[in-house]
């Protein structure tokens, strides 16, 4: 039962994580593209950044997934993934708070950090048993 | 021992996620000291620019006075754009 959860979790997660990375990813060779429109509000700079962070989120979304498939390896990655969650909950908190991405998101930043510390405790709490090995 | 304290950690963020649009800092007690600036700024409408002197985006020196004559909008943006 707490083993399917956590699959679910990771599952679902690492999609997440796979979408977004590749969306940043192609984003950024997107706005390369002789006289395109940016789908973000950002310049070269904004992109290369997102392009690194599409990246990431490919390979984080890729091992979150393989800790789906594989309990052993989900124990491992539970807690750096819930911890990374945490972190991107603050500083969308702050980023609320400062009021500067108001304008465009209004309230996403804060319902995105909500779903983020959920997510994260979902982590916390599914995180699987370590396997009994036996001689 | 650990769980329960990523578990403290993690339900004191939601609480602060969920108490913040009540929060008297932010960004909405950031707007509220703002609007009341507002009645002290709606004293320069209709008042004479002073002379300000900028540098354009080639570092060109403009002043002001050099548009006189001229339809002039000016903006003021806070961050430069990534």
């Amino acid at each position: 039962m707490k083993a399917g959860a956590f699959r679910l979790v990771a599952g679902a997660t690492g999609l997440l994580f796979l979408g977004s990375g590749l969306a940043l990813f192609v984003a950024f060779f997107a706005y390369q593209r002789p006289g395109s429109e940016p789908a973000l509000p950002m310049g070269p700079l904004g992109h290369y950044f997102a392009a690194f962070a599409g990246c990431a989120l490919l390979g984080w979304g890729g091992a979150v997934l393989a800790g789906a498939r594989d309990l052993a390896t989900g124990r491992l990655l539970a807690p750096v993934t819930a911890t990374a969650l945490v972190a991107m909950a603050v500083y969308r908190m702050l980023g609320w708070f400062m009021g500067d991405y108001y304008a465009w998101a209004g309230e996403t930043l804060r319902y995105e950090a909500a779903l983020f510390l959920a997510l994260a405790l979902a982590f916390v709490w599914l995180r699987p048993a370590p396997e009994r090995r036996y001689a | 021992m650990m769980r329960w304290l990523a578990t403290a950690v993690i339900l004191a963020l939601f609480a602060l996620n969920l108490w913040m649009p009540s929060s008297p800092l932010g960004r909405r007690g950031s707007e509220r000291v703002a609007r009341a600036h507002v009645p002290a700024l709606t004293a320069w409408v209709g008042q004479t620019l002073p002379a300000l002197a900028f540098e354009d985006l080639d570092g060109r020196a403009v002043s002001t006075v050099d548009l006189l004559g001229h339809p002039l909008l000016l903006v003021f943006e806070r961050s430069v754009d990534w």
